[in-house]
């Protein structure tokens, strides 16, 4: 339960953090996105309830302090976003069997992929809310751009969550991983 | 699937439905809220990320004084660290004193207020300031620097405000071009293709045949800006099937924001 309770911590922790980065001028712009990769490694390692827990509140989150009110319309509802982690995170649970046999690569390159399609859905949300619907390849690099640079702080960050469960000793892990 | 799980997919759908039932003024309260709560956290950090920038740059200036005075004493180098500190300082004043002249010679009413934040996301160009409704402020007022239109509050907190940049495809600005009689609405883009956003004027004349470098000025028409606000300069022109549009520059660097002020109305 210290595991869970740190895990939404660093969500919150994250989120903040994510308001510092700088976006990357080299990259088009491309944002540096933490929180999507917290959420999907606790999509492998926590329980579907405690699962949706942190899909719901990092969700919640996201919304309250990106999603546009804009006179008295808001451009995408409060809960697009907790839809989207929970979804995505269901899929990557679904890939636990993997993350049990220690198969961590392929949840890392799902994490970049992930971040991207959820992106890639607020985009769509918010072209058939303004319409005019475009895809430049500025467009492409802002919705592959965070997903590969997601790929690449994934293991890091999975390395440092899976240790943090080790030292909290948190007992959903995988047999083999736990502290005797 | 177990029982438990069940109980807490209904329980995450509940709750789930319960936010996506929010309308347009539940959703600003409820965002108020959560800004309120990460005020603290938020005004910390920027004051850490300007501490950190301000390191790395005396390092920098540090790295370069050892690369041409590599004889010089350790006494001189510190002299020449705290002039470095003292010009940043002296930098520091020029911009308020130019900001506060601005504030004394503006028609409008300034609530000087400091960048906290800056594009939170890929797809809304926005930034945090530290003025809220403790200072009088409501959504939709305009935000303006000394060299031009900023954008416009849209969620309000107790100490904290979100402002939507000009640059943003959402923030439309009825505006007129200086020397004609031509007027349009602008509007920011969508996806920002270069280092500096562009801006567009639409709903021209074909006729307008605009030149570049023509200031584009708020015509105060829509009730949230008012007239004589400075938004960008004419890049080019191009008419189009049905109207002519105008490419412009911001006035304002927008990437680069530290000081704003919020216009409360007019003197």
């Amino acid at each position: 339960m210290i595991f869970f309770v740190l895990l939404l911590v660093f969500v919150t922790l994250a989120q903040i953090t994510e308001f510092f980065i700088p976006p990357l001028g080299w990259l088009y712009n491309t944002h540096i996105y933490i929180v999507p990769l917290i959420v999907f490694y606790a999509a492998v390692a926590l329980p579907i309830p405690l699962m949706l827990a942190v899909a719901l509140y990092a969700g919640i989150l996201l919304d309250a302090l990106t999603v546009q009110v804009i006179g008295s319309k808001v451009e995408i509802s409060l809960g697009w976003s907790i839809l989207l982690y929970a979804v995505l995170a269901g899929f990557m649970h679904g890939l636990r069997p993997l993350f049990v046999r220690g198969r961590w690569e392929v949840h890392c390159l799902l994490s970049g992929i992930c971040t991207s399609l959820i992106l890639f859905a607020q985009y769509l949300m918010i072209t058939f809310r303004r319409g005019s619907v475009f895809f430049s390849p500025q467009v492409w690099w802002q919705i592959g751009g965070p997903g590969l640079i997601a790929m690449l702080m994934a293991p890091l960050v999975f390395w440092i969550l899976h240790w943090l469960a080790h030292v909290t000793a948190f007992p959903y892990l995988p047999e083999r991983d736990r502290f005797e | 699937m177990s029982r438990t799980n069940i109980i807490a997919l209904l329980v995450f759908g509940a709750i789930l439905g319960y936010f996506l039932s929010f309308g347009a003024e539940s959703t600003r309260k409820f965002q108020a809220g959560i800004y309120q709560l990460l005020a603290p956290f938020l005004s910390s950090g920027s004051g850490l990320q300007k501490q950190i920038t301000q390191v790395r740059s005396g390092l920098k200036s540090l790295e370069e004084l050892e690369r041409e005075n590599s004889g010089l004493r350790v006494e001189n180098r510190e002299l020449r660290a705290t002039n470095q500190a003292l010009r940043d300082v002296e930098q520091e004043v020029n911009r308020l004193r130019h900001a506060l002249n601005y504030r004394e010679r503006s028609v409008f009413k300034l609530v000087p207020a400091i960048v906290i934040t800056r594009d939170a996301s890929t797809w809304w160009h926005t930034i945090t300031v530290n003025r809220g409704k403790e200072d009088k402020i409501e959504p939709d007022m305009p935000v303006v620097t000394d060299e031009g239109l900023v954008g416009k509050t849209t969620t309000v907190s107790a100490s904290i405000s979100v402002v939507l940049l000009v640059s943003d495809e959402n923030c439309k600005i009825a505006a007129s071009v200086e020397g004609t009689r031509e007027q349009g609405i602008v509007s920011g883009e969508r996806v920002t293709t270069g280092l500096v956003p562009s801006l567009y004027l639409n709903f021209l004349s074909k006729q307008a045949d605009l030149k570049p470098g023509q200031k584009v000025y708020t015509s105060g028409v829509g009730g949230v800006f008012p007239s004589g606000l400075p938004v960008g300069s004419v890049k080019s022109f191009r008419v189009r099937e049905l109207d002519g549009q105008a490419q412009l520059t911001p006035l304002v660097d927008l990437s680069h924001l530290e000081d704003v002020f919020i216009v409360t109305g007019r003197k």
